[in-house]
């Protein structure tokens, strides 16, 4: 892009232009146009995003000495039960809150699609309540409503006489309680996007699908699902992307505000086990490499996503 | 609490975002930043400063809790912009004390003069390998046991802090005490096994996890094992409300009377008062079991590249003198590290009306008297934040206690490689 190496164009031969040649500004305007967004993204994007590789291969102490050690934090990562427990957690977590996510969100696009509801605005705009919510205020909500002693839940499941569960320090229950968060915080999100598409599918297909005799059931799952495929392969991609990065509300839920969320690490994420390394204990370059993985990880989901769109293609 | 956490996540950014401010100067000495963590009232004594020296500004930012502040800092310190003044927890300070370029050697700006005016052990923590000395102590936890005087006599047990002591001279008298209460009550008797239990009575012996000579004991020494398997006993006892420390439900226990008692080091009372503020005057405190030990406690700093470290050695040689300290004491209740006000009337005949009146200004520093002081380490923290963990798994999750201690070792081994 350097300005006094651009050649004037040549005009084209025939027909001729009413204009002998573009001004340099002109043809500089639209780099510096777009200038902006590729100058954030090689500061705050690339740049640290090349240097968590340099990092990962170092003994790096923040405040003291950078030790080369090449793939030795790699290593000691694979040999990690916490990183595999971690892994283990991720993903439970991104299950439990994607599945139900997803089914509920179709279930109430299907709804609010409906051709007789009533005050139908009203009711598209308030699923998206939950999502402009903040996620610190949420998470302090149900760890309240799903705490032992003093939760609303227990003391519903005290009426019928069971026994309270901690929910926060079991494994299983601080994924569900995690889950729960997640999963009412974006299910409005993922509705509207379902709901949109649905837009798209012609009024009469359902009418004659209706005339024809198909009940609502039928109409779900002969109209609704195959019209909501492209979306719903794109909602699991955004949402498995989201899901490994999780970090605020395990974070949030951990019993006495620990990296470790919980005695067994119960609840520890990936993103919260490379915190914990990178500035509970300073080891910047191992935390660096967890990250690597994470990295990894998402590229994988990301590989699988454009596989599965492109057969979406070709099957049409 | 755990909003502060993403606060200090958001400075954390900033703190890396900003350029280096470039090397440290004289500055204007006519003001300084200074960062310290939340719940212990850093406010008060900025105040009681600028009454002293009303013509110099201090800015100073709560960080957010100590781990926090203790990040924020490694962070600025990494390649952010410095405070020119830091208050750094005694748990966190090792790590910082194996790095001391990071910080103005003291001794340049005068230490020297003052460093005999603190309690030896506590002074030898912030002194580096070479002679260098990284921070003042501004105060100790110095031990207590906080208790309910109307739950103890609900439960037919004494309530004078004379002779509620005397129900507990060890840990195991202790745990006794607990079951009886238990027993009488159907109520548990302290918050959790592993803070009010296990952390006190680890930290009342000569060597923790470091030997003198700074090598990890912490799998070998007799003595963690033995609070560790007190720590395990009081979990199995059925005496513990299975609260982990500064969580929601442990505050929501304690407003509700939930359990009786809690280890309480002079910076906890802070910490109960705010929480259940309703049950002021229901409180005392009694001796620790085994009278003596530290929990806590804090150092000033100056980073290197502080812009203004004349005023803020100013203010350490203020606001920590033994008369500064005296004072802050009277106000905030935090002890002094300055062991020639220990004898001080205003001390000594300092009473908290919140906890019945109880004696603070003898309590505490009586149980730093008999104290054996041990060397922290750079991975004491970690080492004892898996203990604590492999407590509370037996205590709240089912965990099996037979298997709790090498468990623990285990994942310290993973944790610190050693």
């Amino acid at each position: 892009m350097s300005t006094t190496l651009a050649p004037v164009p040549v005009a084209p031969a025939e027909p001729p232009a009413p204009r002998v040649g573009t001004p340099l500004r002109e043809r500089l305007a639209p780099y510096a146009y777009i200038a902006p967004f590729f100058v954030l993204f090689a500061v705050f994007g690339l740049f640290p995003f090349l240097f968590t590789f340099y990092v990962a291969l170092f003994d790096w102490n923040p405040i003291g000495d950078h030790t080369f050690i090449g793939f030795d934090n790699f290593t000691r990562m694979l040999d990690d039960p916490r990183f595999w427990n971690a892994t283990r957690n991720t993903v439970s977590i991104w299950f439990l809150s994607t599945v139900p996510q997803l089914f509920l969100a179709l279930l109430l696009a299907h709804l609010l699609n409906h051709a007789r509801l009533r005050a139908a605005l009203f009711f598209r705009m308030s699923v998206l309540v939950p999502y402009v919510t903040s996620v610190a205020a949420t998470a302090i909500v149900f760890a309240q409503l799903f705490d032992r002693d003093f939760g609303l839940l227990n003391w519903l499941l005290g009426l019928v006489g069971v026994e309270p569960v901690d929910f926060v320090q079991s494994t299983f229950g601080s994924h569900v309680v995690i889950a729960a968060m997640v999963t009412w915080r974006w299910f409005g999100y993922t509705t509207l996007l379902y709901l949109a598409s649905l837009q798209a599918v012609p009024r009469d297909v359902y009418e004659s699908a209706a005339i024809d005799g198909a009940g609502g059931w039928q109409r779900f799952r002969h109209i609704t699902i195959p019209a909501l495929r492209p979306v719903i392969i794109f909602t699991v991609i955004t949402s498995t992307i989201g899901g490994l990065q999780i970090f605020t509300e395990p974070l949030l839920v951990s019993p006495g505000s620990t990296l470790t969320c919980g005695a067994v690490r119960q609840c520890q994420t990936l993103t919260l086990m490379l915190y914990e390394q990178g500035f509970g204990r300073y080891e910047f370059g191992y935390g660096s490499a967890i990250g690597v993985a994470l990295f990894l990880m998402v590229v994988a989901v990301a590989a699988v996503n454009y596989l599965l769109s492109s057969r979406i293609k070709a099957d049409r | 609490m755990k909003l502060r956490v993403i606060a200090a996540a958001v400075l954390l950014l900033t703190a890396a975002c900003s350029p280096g401010s470039g090397e440290g100067g004289g500055g204007d000495g006519k003001s300084f930043e200074f960062w310290s963590f939340s719940g212990i009232n850093q406010k008060a004594a900025v105040e009681e400063y600028k009454k002293k020296k009303p013509d110099v500004e201090v800015k100073l930012t709560e960080v957010g809790n100590a781990q926090e502040t203790a990040q924020g800092l490694t962070t600025a310190l990494a390649g952010g912009k410095v405070p020119d003044l830091v208050l750094i927890q005694g748990d966190d300070l090792p790590k910082f004390v194996e790095q001391p370029q990071n910080f103005v050697d003291l001794k340049t700006l005068g230490a020297d003069e003052i460093k005999g005016d603190y309690l030896d052990w506590v002074m030898s923590q912030s002194i580096a390998k070479d002679g260098q000395i990284l921070g003042i102590p501004t105060d100790v936890g110095g031990m207590a046991m906080a208790y309910r005087t109307d739950l103890f006599a609900a439960a037919g047990l004494p309530t004078d802090r004379e002779s509620v002591g005397k129900l507990w001279p060890d840990w195991n008298a202790f745990i006794e005490t607990g079951k009886r209460y238990t027993e009488k009550t159907g109520q548990p008797f302290i918050d959790n096994a592993a803070t009010s239990v296990f952390y006190q009575a680890v930290n009342q012996g000569s060597q923790k996890y470091y030997d003198d000579k700074h090598e990890l004991i912490y799998s070998t020494n007799p003595h963690v094992k033995s609070a560790f398997e007190l720590g395990i006993k009081a979990a199995q006892a059925g005496i513990t409300a299975k609260q982990s420390s500064f969580a929601e439900g442990w505050s929501a226990a304690m407003q509700q009377g939930k359990f009786a008692a809690l280890a309480a080091p002079s910076w906890m009372l802070n910490a109960i008062r705010s929480n259940a503020p309703e049950t002021a005057g229901k409180w005392d405190l009694a001796a620790i079991p085994g009278k003596s030990g530290n929990w806590g406690g804090s150092y000033l700093a100056i980073p290197k590249r502080a812009k203004n470290p004349k005023a803020a050695w100013d203010y350490i040689k203020t606001m920590q003198s033994p008369q500064g300290q005296l004072e802050h004491f009277v106000t905030s209740g935090a002890l002094p590290t300055t062991p020639s006000v220990y004898q001080d009337p205003q001390l000594t005949g300092r009473n908290e009306p919140f906890f019945s009146n109880a004696p603070i200004g003898k309590i505490y520093p009586d149980s730093l008297l008999g104290l054996k002081p041990f060397y922290i380490g750079p991975d004491s923290t970690t080492i004892g934040t898996e203990f604590l963990d492999a407590i509370t798994n037996v205590e709240q999750n089912n965990g099996n206690p037979a298997t709790a201690w090498d468990d623990a070792v285990r994942n310290i081994k993973t944790a610190i490689g050693k």
